[in-house]
């Protein structure tokens, strides 16, 4: 439904995004992560023909966008991140100008409106000024507007930037029953929406793509397996057992101090040398406190791509990321 | 087309709804009711010809309070507004031409224009009765003198639209509009000086008597004489600037 191929955007010398290409097909919920400044902003105007791209192609339902504008524009749904409504206009009134813009035939656009904002969640502010909304509402007014013309692409921009928790939960939860019957793209940098809606994660930093996958994948491949070991013996007897391990590739002391020792471990990635390690200590007679793999959190690995380091980070990072 | 509709429909219930469109309206009917009362009565005192009566008013204060003032005011928001609240994304990413936007929203600025203008048609014909004229007007040169009015001000609102599209500020958007109205009724005499021996071309004579607005008004509208090659420059005008607001809006989509 979307496809992506070697998109690049320049803004004057600053290049927004760099030859990012990806591909989603119908009726996949697509997370399109990164952190602030990424370039997911310029990617979804591109793709929605607000940008034009500097270079490379972009196809949104088998129309290329900088050609045949109109047509992906009949076919998209877009929340924008910012979501900038006419304030003098009531919800009801705005949902029906955009009904008729997008070209909901008369005879449905009231039920269409109905529809939208009972989805969205908004019918108790139907006669409301959209100015004198709150910022939640307006948002959902925002997403109501994008389902109205019920399109088969949904893109939605940080869909929800500035909600309180109630907020967010609702709009998860559209997003989640809209996903039985659209193609959605959207964008967050909140890790756990994402992983709580989309089957598929974009990650994107500094305008190029960074990983593209399920987010248990992209976590699996993450070298940020760490395995934490306190046990009743000195550091350097420890140390020497666990450096024997297949898959260990360092270990740096958790805790100062005598017994007992405590060792965090860095693993390759799929590596688990838990059971290995465990058998040791215990031939060895070594009381352990503690013996515990911890797999990386998407956060974890997002924090890793998204700070130029794919590789594995130091202690202190882990911490950070936290 | 339908596009344009949507557009006219929602540009002028915004129109309805903003207090600016309001304190427009009140300030013209104030001053143009005491106008047109005083110029009235001036003319049934000097038992006056009441036809000569349209003509007249056109030199009222309001007229230039309405032709030189208002088109900035009206179209200031059109586009300006649209950038500094970030809709004219919601706009542009909407399925509907840029053409279709940028007719839709000058068509809007020209009805609520001429809305704002009818019901002094309706005084003109309330003073053929006593104690003013008790004569009947004839209401061709009303006409005439409206149509030339609207040509201009739809001229203006065209540039008005255009001045709108290139700023995210609408008071920018508005005193571009002023300045341009201000240049064009002056742009016929200051040119005419530095013509020279220019003067002496057809094209460059026909040029600035097609410029010289208040002469179209005194020697043509007003007197109820409408010449096409006049309406063929306002709506070559209004078809100008409309293709350049649309070229300033369409360009952020070309690479």
């Amino acid at each position: 439904m979307i496809r992506v191929a070697e998109l690049t955007k320049r803004f004057g010398p600053t290049v927004a995004v760099d030859r990012v290409s990806f591909e989603i097909e119908r009726g996949e919920v697509v997370g399109f992560l990164g952190p602030n400044g990424a370039g997911k902003t310029t990617t979804i105007r591109v793709l929605t023909g607000y940008h034009p791209a500097t270079s490379g192609r972009a196809e949104v339902a088998g129309f290329d966008v900088q050609r045949q504008s109109l047509e992906v524009r009949q076919n998209i749904g877009y929340l924008p991140q910012e979501v900038p409504i006419y304030p003098d206009l009531r919800v009801v009134e705005y949902l029906r100008y955009r009904a008729e813009l997008k070209g909901v035939p008369a005879r449905e656009r009231r039920g269409a409106v109905s529809r939208a904002m009972a989805k969205a969640g908004i019918e108790d502010v139907a006669r409301r000024l959209v100015g004198h909304v709150s910022h939640g509402y307006r948002q959902r007014v925002g997403l109501a507007d994008a389902l109205v013309a019920d399109p088969q692409i949904l893109i939605l921009d940080e869909p929800t930037s500035g909600l309180d928790p109630n907020q967010r939960r609702r709009v998860k939860q559209v997003v989640r029953d809209l996903a039985a019957e659209h193609t959605i793209l959207f964008s967050s940098h909140i890790l756990g929406e994402v992983q709580d809606v989309s089957s598929r994660v974009i990650v994107i930093h500094r305008g190029t793509v960074r990983a593209d996958g399920p987010p248990a994948d992209l976590v699996a491949r993450s070298t940020r397996a760490q395995l934490r070991v306190t046990a009743r013996c000195t550091a350097e007897q420890l140390r020497a057992w666990v450096e024997e391990l297949p898959g260990v590739v360092g270990a740096t002391l958790a805790a100062h101090g005598e017994q007992p020792a405590s060792l965090r471990c860095d693993l390759e990635p799929g590596a688990d040398p838990t059971t290995a390690l465990g058998d040791r200590l215990q031939a060895a007679g070594v009381a352990v406190h503690e013996l515990r793999l911890e797999l990386p959190t998407l956060e974890e690995y997002f924090y890793a791509i998204t700070d130029g380091q794919d590789q594995q980070l130091d202690g202190d990072a882990r911490e950070g990321a936290a | 087309m339908s596009g344009t509709l949507t557009t006219l429909k929602k540009e002028l219930l915004s129109y309805a709804v903003s207090p600016v469109s309001w304190i427009i309206a009140v300030l013209f009917y104030l001053v143009r009711g005491f106008e047109l009362y005083a110029a009235a009565l001036g003319f049934a005192i000097y038992r006056a010809d009441p036809n000569q009566f349209p003509g007249a008013t056109y030199g009222a204060g309001s007229t230039f309070y309405m032709v030189l003032l208002v088109p900035g005011i009206l179209t200031m928001r059109c586009f300006a507004e649209e950038r500094r609240t970030g809709s004219i994304e919601t706009l542009m990413t909407a399925p509907i031409r840029d053409v279709e936007v940028v007719v839709g929203k000058w068509l809007a600025a020209a009805v609520f224009f001429a809305i704002l203008w009818l019901p002094s048609v309706l005084v003109l014909h309330v003073l053929e009765y006593g104690p003013y004229f008790d004569a009947d007007i004839s209401f061709g040169p009303v006409f005439a003198a409206y149509l030339g009015m609207f040509l201009l001000s739809g001229m203006l609102l065209a540039f008005g639209c255009f001045a709108s599209s290139l700023t995210e500020n609408v008071l920018l958007a508005a005193i571009l509009t002023m300045l341009f109205t201000g240049l064009l009724t002056q742009a016929s005499e200051f040119l005419a000086q530095y013509a020279g021996a220019l003067r002496e071309s057809y094209y460059v004579r026909e040029l600035l008597a097609k410029l010289d607005v208040y002469g179209n008004f005194s020697n043509w509208f007003a007197r109820g004489l409408v010449d096409t090659s006049q309406v063929a420059f306002y709506v070559g005008g209004i078809g100008f600037f409309l293709f350049l607001t649309w070229t300033s809006l369409t360009s952020r989509r070309l690479a």
